[in-house]
């Protein structure tokens, strides 16, 4: 139950390692990702919990050593609220999720629990996964182009001009969708649609 | 209203006897006296009424172009006059005859030679004993040179009326005391009076309190101490119509002393519709000012988001996990529980800071902060923002007190507040019947100086009140809800506050406070 933490900010990295403690978890402090890569080849178990905006090696070329070296350690990657576009770039670069700040304890243990399960048990097929793929074809033609251009990080205004419609009526379809999907949040459907290879 | 009294008339005098010493008239010494008025340029002549008959000196021929010196009928010079000024002579004449008493007359002749020449003619009547005019004498000069002078100033009085009448400023000449002693066409127009109502009047009358009760002691101290204030250096000030409105005016003035006295020329232009430009243009360039830095906040947000959220993340890291500690009952955890609640205080400061920052960024602009006299901002501000105030029937009054003089602000950023304020004034009176405005100025016991600006709207509900100067709240249907935000920080960054209240009469008061400038300061500020 090992977790890396990885932040520039001191408080955060502290009350990470205050909260996750009280979680149970053990916990490695790391100020930049560069420590962190130099020990990479000796870490062998745990996860790594990173934040993205960090001075000099950021969290996606963190990201992508960590993916490149031999031991590829899950990788959790902390965003922003509602920053859409920064998550579905960490999912494509093969983030095991995301999580957004601040953070919801129950959801961000239950995280970190799957992604240390995801070291021993490699690649476990997710039910959700194929249940996204069936109602992803039950959209309409523009309830499709809307949720694309939401994936895509756009903003309901940026969508209305794009598909020369209305902000309203974007929001409709958008409603729509999201029922549609069953997805709770926006992550949540960002989530799916990079595993199912549509983002 | 001249008489018309024919010369003919005078050619029938009443038939008398000429008394026999009448003859000696002209003796030794007269004919002297009358030889040095010939060289000195006077001509005498004298104009036997019994007799009909004229008796001209040298001079006096040569100055009216008469060819025979004695013996001639008046009508002879009545001829030689200017046809316009004939009858004009004849009544005056006529005149002194009947009353028999004297003339003084200035007419024309045409010489000969065509040429027309002034002159000044005086003449006095002698009667007998029973009071019968025998005889009419006098002299002639010519003011040829002096009536030339004449008609070139009134020629030059008249292109300087012409020009003042028809410059679109209002021109107002004033003594001493204040009184008007002209008042052009243009001044008529812009304050609403006619010249006649206001000449000797008190020009403080076209003046809004405080000036208006004011004004007779700025000329005193003017005199007493020749501090200028206003004379040649122009200044925008308010001026008060007879209707009871008020309007922006730029004002210049002149000095004039003529002998002992002083005369104040001002020169009045009035600026409401340069201004109502203007002040759509400054609404425009503060806007873009805003939403520049909007703009620029848009384009810091994802930073300042993401700033904001690290230590709000903390505190949530923090609090749940001092949840977690305390929900597994471990009395050994609390000392960490205590501190993490320790860490979670101070990263709730930090988030305040960076609140701050953002704050500082919004109301950041080139301040520059000098003495400044509180009427004058105040008067400037009004200046601006009671453009169409008139058109709204919106009646404004000034209160100032002496000891609120000087503040140390920047004038652009502490007007922008004033404009604002007195604009949703203006804005909140549309639909009263009541519609006045006040703005009145007084130091506090703290050392502020406070600025009150107080309206007859419908006031602010107090559930309003709270949130008025939170971003983006608005009670109006165009507005954007920034202004009073962004005063209030305008407020607060020069050490100051804004707030409403209530008037208990109706309607909303809203307070500014500004630091006074100490008394040594103040002077500067003039």
């Amino acid at each position: 139950m090992l977790v890396h933490v990885v932040d520039d900010d001191d408080a955060m990295r502290e009350s990470l390692e205050f909260l996750l403690g009280s979680a149970g978890f053990s916990v490695r402090l790391y100020d930049s990702a560069k420590p962190l890569l130099d020990a990479l080849d000796s870490i062998a178990s745990g996860c790594i919990l990173t934040d993205v905006r960090m001075p000099e090696t950021d969290g996606f070329e963190l990201l992508r050593r960590v993916r490149e070296s031999s031991r590829p350690v899950p990788v959790i990657v902390m965003t922003g609220h509602g920053d859409v576009p920064l998550a579905v770039e960490a999912m494509k670069l093969g983030a095991h999720d995301f999580v957004e700040k601040p953070f919801d304890d129950e959801a961000l243990v239950a995280l970190l629990r799957s992604a240390l399960e995801k070291t021993a048990a490699s690649e476990p097929a997710d039910p959700g996964l194929a249940e996204f793929k069936t109602r992803l074809s039950t959209l309409s033609q523009r309830e499709r182009q809307v949720l694309d251009g939401l994936i895509a990080g756009d903003a309901n205004k940026v969508i209305a001009i794009d598909l020369d419609i209305s902000p309203r009526t974007v929001e409709i379809y958008r409603a729509k969708l999201m029922s549609k999907m069953r997805a709770s949040s926006l992550s949540e459907l960002v989530r799916f649609a990079v595993r199912a290879g549509i983002a | 209203m001249r008489l018309r009294v024919s010369l003919a008339a005078m050619n029938r005098p009443e038939p008398i006897s000429l008394p026999s010493d009448q003859a000696g008239i002209i003796g030794q010494g007269e004919s002297e006296l009358r030889r040095t008025l010939d060289n000195a340029g006077i001509g005498t002549w004298s104009w036997d009424l019994v007799a009909g008959k004229i008796s001209l000196s040298k001079t006096c021929a040569e100055l009216m172009g008469a060819t025979k010196l004695d013996g001639e009928h008046p009508e002879v010079l009545q001829n030689l006059i200017h046809p316009d000024d004939r009858e004009m002579r004849a009544n005056a004449i006529q005149h002194a005859i009947e009353r028999g008493d004297a003339y003084d007359i200035d007419y024309r002749v045409v010489r000969p030679d065509g040429q027309v020449c002034w002159l000044r003619s005086r003449g006095r009547v002698q009667s007998d004993a029973s009071g019968h005019p025998l005889l009419l004498r006098g002299v002639v000069l010519n003011i040829d040179a002096r009536k030339q002078a004449e008609d070139e100033l009134r020629a030059r009085q008249e292109h300087l009326r012409s020009i003042l009448d028809t410059v679109p400023e209002g021109m107002i000449v004033i003594d001493e005391h204040g009184i008007m002693v002209s008042f052009s066409p243009t001044a008529e127009r812009l304050f609403g009076y006619m010249a006649e109502e206001v000449i000797g009047r008190n020009i403080k009358m076209l003046m809004p309190e405080p000036d208006q009760s004011r004004h007779d002691s700025y000329l005193r101290r003017y005199q007493e101490t020749g501090e200028k204030r206003i004379i040649g250096i122009g200044r925008l000030v308010t001026g008060l119509r007879r209707n009871g409105s008020v309007f922006p005016m730029e004002l210049s003035v002149g000095e004039m002393r003529s002998g002992d006295r002083v005369f104040y020329t001002g020169f009045i232009n009035d600026v409401s519709e340069r201004q109502a430009t203007q002040v759509r243009l400054r609404e425009i360039q503060a806007e873009l000012v805003h939403m520049s830095r909007l703009t620029a906040m848009g384009e810091m947000a994802s930073t300042l988001a993401h700033e904001l959220n690290q230590p709000l993340a903390a505190i949530s890291n923090y609090m749940k996990g001092c949840k977690r500690l305390l929900e597994q009952g471990d009395r050994n955890a609390l000392p960490k529980i205590s501190e993490a609640l320790e860490k979670s205080a101070e990263q709730a400061i930090r988030a305040g800071q960076i609140i701050r920052r953002l704050r500082d960024f919004v109301s950041r602009g080139e301040t520059e902060k000098r003495f400044e006299r509180v009427a004058q901002l105040i008067e400037e501000a009004s200046a601006l923002a009671l453009v169409g105030g008139r058109e709204r029937g919106v009646i404004t009054r000034f209160e100032f007190d002496h000891q609120a003089q000087s503040v140390m602000v920047d004038r652009v950023q502490v007007q922008q507040i004033l404009v604002n304020l007195l604009r949703n004034a203006m804005d909140a009176m549309q639909s009263s019947s009541r519609r006045e405005l006040t703005v009145a100025a007084r130091s506090n016991s703290e050392g502020m100086v406070e600025i009150v600006v107080s309206d007859t709207g419908p006031g602010i509900a107090e559930e309003v009140a709270d949130k008025l100067f939170q971003p983006f709240v608005t009670t109006k249907p165009s507005g954007m809800g920034v202004g009073l935000s962004i005063s209030r920080t305008i407020a607060e960054a020069h050490g100051g506050n804004l707030w409403v209240e209530s008037n208990p009469a109706g309607g909303a008061s809203f307070h500014l406070t500004l630091p006074a400038a100490e008394n040594g300061a103040a002077a500067y500020a003039e």
